[in-house]
């Protein structure tokens, strides 16, 4: 109860202070007066009275005082009061506050940005339960030397029927169709068709209905569909009616009977992403839809590899003992059946597929993050020290004054306390807008991506870390004032060049220039590595082309195997879609792919007509189905021969195209043209060579590739390309039109041009190079604010010594001289020692470099040369105000 | 200042201004003339050291004040005894008289007088 009223109290006093105060002197004058009127009444005159009055009373102030010291609010008022003291000295010298409070929000918001990231995709845990103990099984092609490949569905069945080490199974097959409703424009949607077990597998329950039955997921039952929530909220507005609506897919009716939670895709962008071959999955971005695998592959042969599997290894099983088992497992299948030749199995842990690739580009961020928090907390420092200096008189006198030393330690720290917090506060900011750039630059194959956001633990992270910056940074001016020898300060004495001090404030410049010189290389080396891989010819035209991607259903497309290929109804849209396209003004040419250039596409085993034994020994070859008008229109080069033409037409005789690596590496001692060679056991007759694509991106070499006429080999998938004069991007509207006018029910995707689809490509090493060089220079920015503010300092500590060399006679250029040199000596050891931390930490970067060595020459001299000319301006005005220091001046005591 | 006071006086000081009080509540100056005329000028050094020790017993909920006006017309702050502080005050003269009991008995023992 007394703690209780003793709150109420001290509320109060906080709360009506004036008031409070008002009443303690009111009160204080009623006694006085009473006493001085009491002794008026013995007779005293009212002067006499009064003094009497107050000498008993023994000091009203005084008593004020013990009042003020019971009220319990002490404390706090000292801390008011210390907290206004604080802000008028910082307002008094506003560049310090200024500088010191942007060097914190940088260090503070890129650091809780980057963590934010690294959290949101690293650290936390995803929404599937116990995710560590998930694998994918992938198969194996001895022959061709691949690893991760999909499986087979009867092999899928055997491994889940027989594995002992594997709690639990499923397979996902993905794909695109068109999805519709009753309303709206049909939207291409990303469906993966998974094994019934997929939710139980994952640890996840549906947000709204029920997981598939085991009898609805064989082939000829009936048709049902998971939402995912993405979609559910976007297109359906996370309506609870969905459940038992029908929705169409490629034309087909299915009913809707759940939805499944954001998340539960966790890994299947990257699964697909690092196999050697999949079919039709655009991937990148939440899967939309989820059906029945056992529908979709159930009727698949076992020479047919459709699925990726996933498991849960079972309870107390290590990843090694699953990996024996099932490598024994799948040799039996090799030995019982002649499709599984040469085929085995590879187990590898979810999170590293999914993660793997991704690790070395974040913890590269985090670590240079933590220096420019570093480098930042460093400069800070710096600047309190030199701040301190100046202040040494003043402490001094107020020491001389009375003032204890703890209460000027606490005053000290209520200033850098509110330094940092404003800091903090400014980063804070700066972290969102920090973050959506991110965000917004980040490449789109970077997993969790869309979960990543400053939330709650972000915060309390920077916070901590605010605070622990505030307490030791306060620390530091604390530690100076108790050094301070009062007299001397007071005298005026100021010793010529403190040297502990001097030692100190030096070491921190290096450091900071050190840490920020291996930042800038980092940079460098990444910036060269972009530009290189900028500079491959990709072996396609790259600019002015738009593309636009669609997707045949097979419900209006059939996929008549008997008639291939006089598939008529792709041809006619293809057809149409070409003429459609041709016809817009502006349009050069026009072409037709299966795929995409830089999608893998799929391989095929094959071989050369009149060498088929030798033929078993070659690696599958890369397929692309075109249109005569692709070569044009992509600008491939042709070295022998010719390219498709409208008379290679559906019933004409197939050829076939090849690439200069595939005509290289087996045709060495013959011509290629007019060899026939076969896959999908359809030969082909090579009428032409044509200069290699990149078809697996920039970075890896073309492999052997060859093309078909899209006439003589239809698919479902097609892609178009448009050849324009001028922006690819004006003609996007007339294009979309086109192809809607060939089937108003068809969905349309990845209208872009092709140039972004390249960037996209390399999107990981832009993104590691721009952010490296926002941090690079970053932290040179706030090196070289460091080197400005020690020299400056230094030049204003060292006025009366330069003074009295001035006076007797040295030169400007002699003075100017002295202080160029501190500045150099700073440099040059900066330099040397962040050129050998960039030697020993550029093992980080390696995966991220293209065709530049770690140890690059001509970066670390250009990097050098730049540091070097930066200090130097950093140097250059300070030492021109020392040298206009006038001797007189700088004699007179300031 | 109340820290230079002995930590005995201070106590002391608390308990006569709660037993002062709980005869009837007064004002400041009141209290200090009830003081000075009922222990010979003995105790108060200083008139103006009451105040701090009203401000920790109001503090600490033992008594509270209102403004009231006196019969000469002024305005002045009266303090009046709570519940709690007449509990306080129980306490704290039981206290007073153990710890006086003890100190006569050894004064005592000297064969003075205490």
């Amino acid at each position: 109860m007394s703690l209780f009223s003793s709150l109420r109290h001290r509320l109060r006093a906080i709360v009506s202070r004036g008031q409070v105060e008002r009443d303690s002197a009111e009160e204080l004058r009623f006694h006085v007066d009473m006493a001085t009127r009491r002794h008026e009444e013995s007779g005293l005159p009212l002067g006499e009275a009064r003094r009497r009055a107050l000498a008993e009373f023994g000091g009203v102030a005084v008593a004020a005082e013990g009042v003020r010291d019971e009220r319990g609010t002490r404390l706090f008022e000292d801390l008011k009061q210390d907290t206004r003291h604080a802000i008028r000295q910082l307002a008094r010298s506003p560049a310090f506050t200024l500088v010191a409070v942007l060097t914190l929000a940088l260090g503070m918001g890129a650091t809780t940005a980057i963590f934010s990231v690294v959290d949101g995709v690293l650290l936390r845990p995803p929404v599937l339960q116990d995710a560590d103990r998930l694998v994918v099984l992938w198969e194996t092609d001895r022959q061709s030397g691949t690893t991760r490949e999909p499986a087979s569905w009867p092999d899928y069945l055997d491994y889940t029927r027989e594995a002992r080490t594997l709690k639990a199974t499923a397979a996902v097959v993905g794909g695109d169709v068109s999805l519709t409703t009753d309303e709206g424009e049909p939207i291409r949607a990303s469906v993966m068709a998974a094994t019934w077990g997929f939710l139980d597998l994952m640890g996840v329950k549906p947000i709204l209905g029920r997981a598939p039955a085991a009898d609805e997921d064989r082939p000829g039952s009936s048709l049902v569909v998971m939402l995912g929530e993405r979609l559910w909220r976007n297109r359906f507005a996370a309506d609870p009616g969905m459940l038992g609506k029908t929705v169409r897919l490629n034309d087909e009716a299915y009913t809707v009977i759940g939805v499944v939670p954001a998340g539960i895709d966790f890994g299947l962008d990257q699964i697909y992403a690092r196999a050697a071959y999949h079919g039709p999955w655009l991937g990148t971005g939440d899967v939309d839809a989820w059906v029945s695998a056992g529908q979709t592959v159930g009727n698949v042969p076992r020479n047919s590899h459709p699925a990726f599997m996933l498991a849960r290894l079972a309870d107390g099983t290590s990843l090694a003992a699953a990996r024996t088992e099932l490598e024994g497992l799948s040799a039996g299948l090799e030995r019982a059946f002649p499709e599984n030749a040469n085929r085995g199995v590879f187990m590898e842990s979810l999170m590293d597929v999914t993660l793997g690739p991704v690790r070395p580009v974040l913890m590269v961020l985090l670590v240079a993050v933590a220096l420019l928090l570093l480098v930042a907390c460093v400069n800070v420092a710096n600047l309190l020290l030199a701040r301190g200096a100046r202040r040494l008189r003043e402490v001094a006198v107020r020491v001389a004054l009375g003032a204890g030393l703890g209460r000027l330690a606490r005053q000290f720290m209520v200033e850098t306390v509110l330094l940092t917090a404003v800091g903090a506060l400014a980063g804070f900011g700066l972290a969102q807008f920090a973050l959506r750039a991110l965000l917004a630059l980040a490449p789109a194959d970077i997993p969790r991506l869309a979960e990543v956001g400053l939330d709650g633990r972000v915060l309390g992270v920077t916070v901590l870390v605010a605070v622990l910056v505030g307490l030791v940074f306060g620390l530091v001016p604390t530690l100076q004032s108790f050094r301070v020898d009062v007299m001397s300060q007071i005298k005026g004495d100021t010793p010529l060049a403190g040297r502990p001090a001097h030692t100190l404030r030096n070491g921190l410049v290096i450091a900071e220039l050190a840490l920020s010189v291996m930042l800038v290389l980092s940079a460098g080396l990444l910036v060269r590595s972009f530009l290189n891989l900028m500079s491959v010819d990709p072996g396609f035209r790259t600019s002015g082309i738009l593309k636009a991607a669609w997707l045949l259903p097979p419900t209006r497309y059939p996929r008549d195997f008997q008639r291939f290929p006089n598939w008529e109804p792709q041809h006619r849209f293809t057809n149409a879609v070409i003429a459609g396209a041709g016809a817009i003004p502006g349009v050069t040419s026009v072409g037709v792919a299966g795929t995409h250039p830089l999608d893998p596409g799929f391989t095929n085993s094959w071989s050369i007509v009149g060498r088929e034994e030798e033929s078993r020994t070659f690696p599958e070859i890369s397929v692309r189905v075109v249109t005569p008008g692709y070569f044009k229109t992509l600008g491939l080069v042709t070295t022998g021969g010719r390219v498709f033409e409208e008379t290679d037409a559906t019933d004409a005789a197939a050829v076939a195209v090849i690439n200069r690596t595939a005509a290289e590496r087996f045709f060495k001692n013959q011509d290629p043209i007019g060899q026939q060679i076969s896959w999908w056991g359809i030969p082909r007759r090579i009428v032409g060579v044509v200069q290699d694509e990149r078809i697996h991106g920039l970075t890896e070499a073309a492999p052997p590739a060859a093309y078909a006429a899209y006439a003589q080999a239809p698919m479902q998938t097609g892609v178009l390309f448009v050849h324009t004069e001028g922006d690819p991007f004006a003609v996007a509207g007339q294009v979309r039109e086109a192809i809607r006018t060939a089937d108003r029910q068809l969905a349309v995707y990845g209208v872009e041009p092709l140039e972004s689809t390249l960037v996209a490509s390399v999107g990981q090493r832009r993104f590691a190079m721009l952010v490296m060089a926002v941090f690079g220079v970053t932290t040179l920015v706030l090196a070289l604010i460091g080197i400005y503010g020690v020299l400056s300092y230094a030049t204003a500590q060292r006025t009366r010594e330069i003074g009295i060399r001035a006076a007797l006679g040295a030169s400007r250029e002699r003075v100017v001289g002295l202080v160029v040199r501190q500045g150099a000596t700073m440099t040059l050891a900066g330099l040397a020692l962040g050129v050998a931390g960039a030697f020993a930490g550029s093992k980080l970067l390696a995966g991220l470099l293209f065709g530049v060595g770690r140890l690059d020459g001509p970066t670390y001299l250009m990097v050098s040369v730049a540091v070097l000319g930066a200090s130097l301006l950093a140097m250059w005005i300070p030492a021109w105000r020392a040298a206009r220091i006038a001797p007189v001046e700088a004699l007179r005591r300031e | 200042m109340p820290a230079d006071r002995s930590d005995v006086l201070q106590g002391t000081l608390d308990l006569l201004i709660l037993q002062v009080l709980a005869h009837e509540p007064d004002h400041g100056w009141g209290l200090t003339l009830k003081l000075e005329q009922h222990s010979d000028g003995v105790l108060l050094v200083n008139q103006g050291s009451l105040y701090p020790a009203l401000e920790r017993l109001t503090r600490t909920g033992a008594i509270r004040n209102e403004w009231r006006v006196t019969e000469n017309n002024r305005r002045a702050r009266y303090y009046l005894l709570t519940p709690a502080g007449r509990r306080r005050l129980a306490v704290e003269r039981a206290a007073w008289r153990r710890a006086s009991a003890a100190v006569n008995a050894i004064l005592s023992l000297a064969g003075e007088a205490p």
